[in-house]
């Protein structure tokens, strides 16, 4: 029996998987690095090893030896799909916390996931089965399909490597510079061609697996709202799905046939884009717990985390397909420390100030606190807030309370730029799609009126008294409307 | 009592007297000021405040001191370009004695693997480029001035 998990990740995932570890009676183990010393994930951890570098996965086995813990919780990001580090983990007797080495391999390339996809019976977007192997190839395959395509590298994700070709003019020199960039960025120029949809969702279907051979989903979450490939704003269920429960079992299906394909087992998603009319392709699987896992346990009252644990030590899924449930609806916005005001920059810095909201269904998965300074090396993600509500419009409004008790100060945010995303008709009406926040138009409201002007000088002159007494020159970046 | 107000361009004189609005500070830091009934709700750390959820840079400074304390600009219309957030230098565009043009890029910085271009605010010639390649820097520190 496992006593002791390392969670081989730091930040909000870190402190939400030990959480969960605490929960289950367990002993949690944490790693750091130097930067991260006074990191708040620490202090969910009852024990705590050094390690240089969270994608070390010599150093992080050597902890976990070290620690005596018998399995591992990889979070998202660095190792978590990393079939190799599963494998590795499997070899020193640890049990990794996610699907088996063989499913992360099977589907951890993009043309191998859509290869087993399309074996599978599930949609895929129109496109090359492939790596395309020469211009006559990819004019064949863009001609067949229809332009506008999209080339993307094999190996890729995050835009690298990505272009877009509107007619076959462009095709040649598009073909030329996104392979030379996959190149660079992963080591192969492998690219494939697919029919490039307009204005797309992002629809992506959470499935979970224990070890003999039972799957279930847990529905869809929309993820449309993007900026830079990287989702800010998430929800359960789907505008567009909520009110047809059928293309929720035919997205749900379909991920089920992909995943039983890979010999899935745990916490996996499957990604998919919805065209405008509702005809959905599946894009990729995501092998590990997602950054936006909340708003799915908080419309299908389950906790994603605890069956991971209980699934990797050989519990039996308590759930079949049809116990799962939704109620209400539930948002999440991703609270990063970065400008949206400038192109996202991101801005670490010490937080001078910070206060988090509280009240009725409010739910903060938050990795940092008041006075520590984020650090320049890592993902500048902060906190995920999550509200749940008996419907959108009312989760909605529960937001925007909860946004307005949010006070960060001493570096850029996006809270303030929640406010105006999710008072935007088009986003109230529920009508999204991955190009919205290139459509929206941020403008920092800096104005105040002659009253909150006031005000604020009777606060900064309390703060300052020797100043309050002599006239005072007030110097501000405030503007009048 | 007479108080003078600079906006980031503009400056102008208000009538005003803060003690004359009551307030309260809440335990954990926030200050709720009564206008009226109308409750604003204020929080700051040094500089920056929120103001109803606005962010704003406001300080209080005597008003002897007013042209030191400007926009950043001195007698002598030297300016200082200063790193808005912390980085990494990653390449420098530009060299002392280049003139510049409003909205020229000047260098970049990387943070997060992101890379921002810090670009000149206004027009004029580069005086001192005051970091190389390779450096960190911290908020607020001064990459290049301008002359």
């Amino acid at each position: 029996m496992v006593e002791k998990i390392l969670v081989a990740n730091r930040g909000e995932i870190a402190v939400r998987v030990l959480r969960a570890i605490r929960e289950a009676g367990l002993t949690g183990v944490a790693v750091y690095t130097d930067i991260d010393r006074r990191a708040l994930h620490l202090a969910h951890a009852d024990e705590a090893y050094p390690v240089d570098s969270y994608l070390n996965s010599q150093a992080i086995l050597e902890a976990a030896r070290r620690a005596g813990a018998g399995a591992l919780h990889p979070g998202y990001g660095f190792l978590s799909e990393n079939a190799g580090f599963a494998a590795l983990c499997a070899e020193a007797g640890l049990v990794f916390i996610g699907p088996a080495a063989t499913a992360i391999r099977a589907l951890g390339s993009k043309t191998a996931a859509r290869d087993m996809a399309v074996r599978a019976g599930a949609p895929v977007v129109p496109g090359t089965d492939g790596p395309v192997r020469d211009i006559s190839e990819a004019r064949r395959v863009a001609a067949a399909i229809g332009y506008p395509v999209l080339i993307k590298a094999a190996a890729g994700g995050g835009g690298k490597g990505m272009r877009l070709v509107e007619k076959e003019g462009e095709l040649e020199s598009a073909l030329r510079d996104a392979a030379s960039e996959a190149e660079r960025s992963f080591q192969s120029g492998e690219v494939y061609i697919e029919k490039a949809l307009i204005r797309p969702r992002h629809i992506e279907i959470q499935i979970f697996g224990d070890n003999y051979g039972n799957l279930i989903h847990f529905g869809e979450r929309e993820c449309s709202i993007q900026r830079r490939h990287q989702k800010v704003i998430e929800e359960c269920p789907s505008p567009l799905v909520a009110n047809n429960p059928a293309m929720r079992q035919a997205m749900g299906e379909a991920a089920l046939r992909v995943a039983r394909a890979a010999g899935y087992t745990n916490a996996g998603t499957a990604e998919f884009l919805v065209d405008a009319g509702g005809r959905f392709y599946f894009l990729e699987m995501n092998t590990r717990l997602q950054v936006e896992h909340p708003v799915t346990e908080l419309v299908t009252s389950v906790d994603l985390v605890h069956m991971q644990l209980d699934a990797a030590f050989g519990g039996k899924l308590a759930l079949r397909q049809d116990e799962v449930t939704w109620r209400g609806a539930a948002i999440q916005c991703r609270l990063y420390a970065e400008d949206p005001a400038n192109q996202y920059f991101p801005s670490p810095g010490r937080i001078d100030r910070l206060r988090m909201p509280s009240g009725p269904g409010i739910r903060l998965d938050n990795g940092v606190y008041e006075g520590w300074t984020v650090p320049i090396d890592y993902d500048p993600l902060l906190a995920k807030l999550c509200v749940w509500a008996e419907d959108r419009p009312k989760a909605i409004a529960r937001m925007q309370r909860a946004l307005r008790e949010t006070e960060i100060l001493g570096i850029a945010n996006n809270v303030a730029f929640f406010r105006q995303v999710l008072a935007d008709a088009r986003f109230v009406s529920g009508d999204l799609h991955t190009g919205f926040l290139k459509d929206f138009d941020y403008r920092p409201d800096t104005a105040l009126s002659e009253a909150e002007l006031e005000a604020a000088i009777a606060v900064l002159a309390a703060a300052e008294p020797k100043q309050a007494r002599a006239p005072l020159v007030v110097r501000s970046n405030w503007s009048r409307q | 009592m007479k108080r003078i107000l600079i906006g980031a361009e503009t400056e102008k004189e208000i009538e005003f007297d803060p003690s004359a609005l009551p307030f309260q500070t809440l335990e954990d830091g926030t200050s709720l000021v009564l206008h009226g009934a109308r409750v604003h709700r204020i929080t700051h750390a040094g500089r920056r405040l929120l103001v109803n959820g606005k962010e704003v840079s406001l300080t209080l400074a005597d008003p002897r001191n007013r042209r030191r304390n400007g926009s950043g600009k001195d007698d002598s219309g030297r300016r200082d370009i200063k790193a808005a957030m912390p980085g990494k230098v990653v390449k420098v565009l530009v060299e002392p004695g280049q003139a510049v043009d409003a909205g020229a890029g000047l260098l970049i910085l990387e943070a997060m693997k992101m890379q921002n271009e810090v670009r000149s605010p206004g027009a004029g010639a580069v005086g001192a480029v005051r970091v190389t390649v390779g450096d960190t820097v911290a908020s607020g520190q001064v990459l290049v001035t301008l002359e």
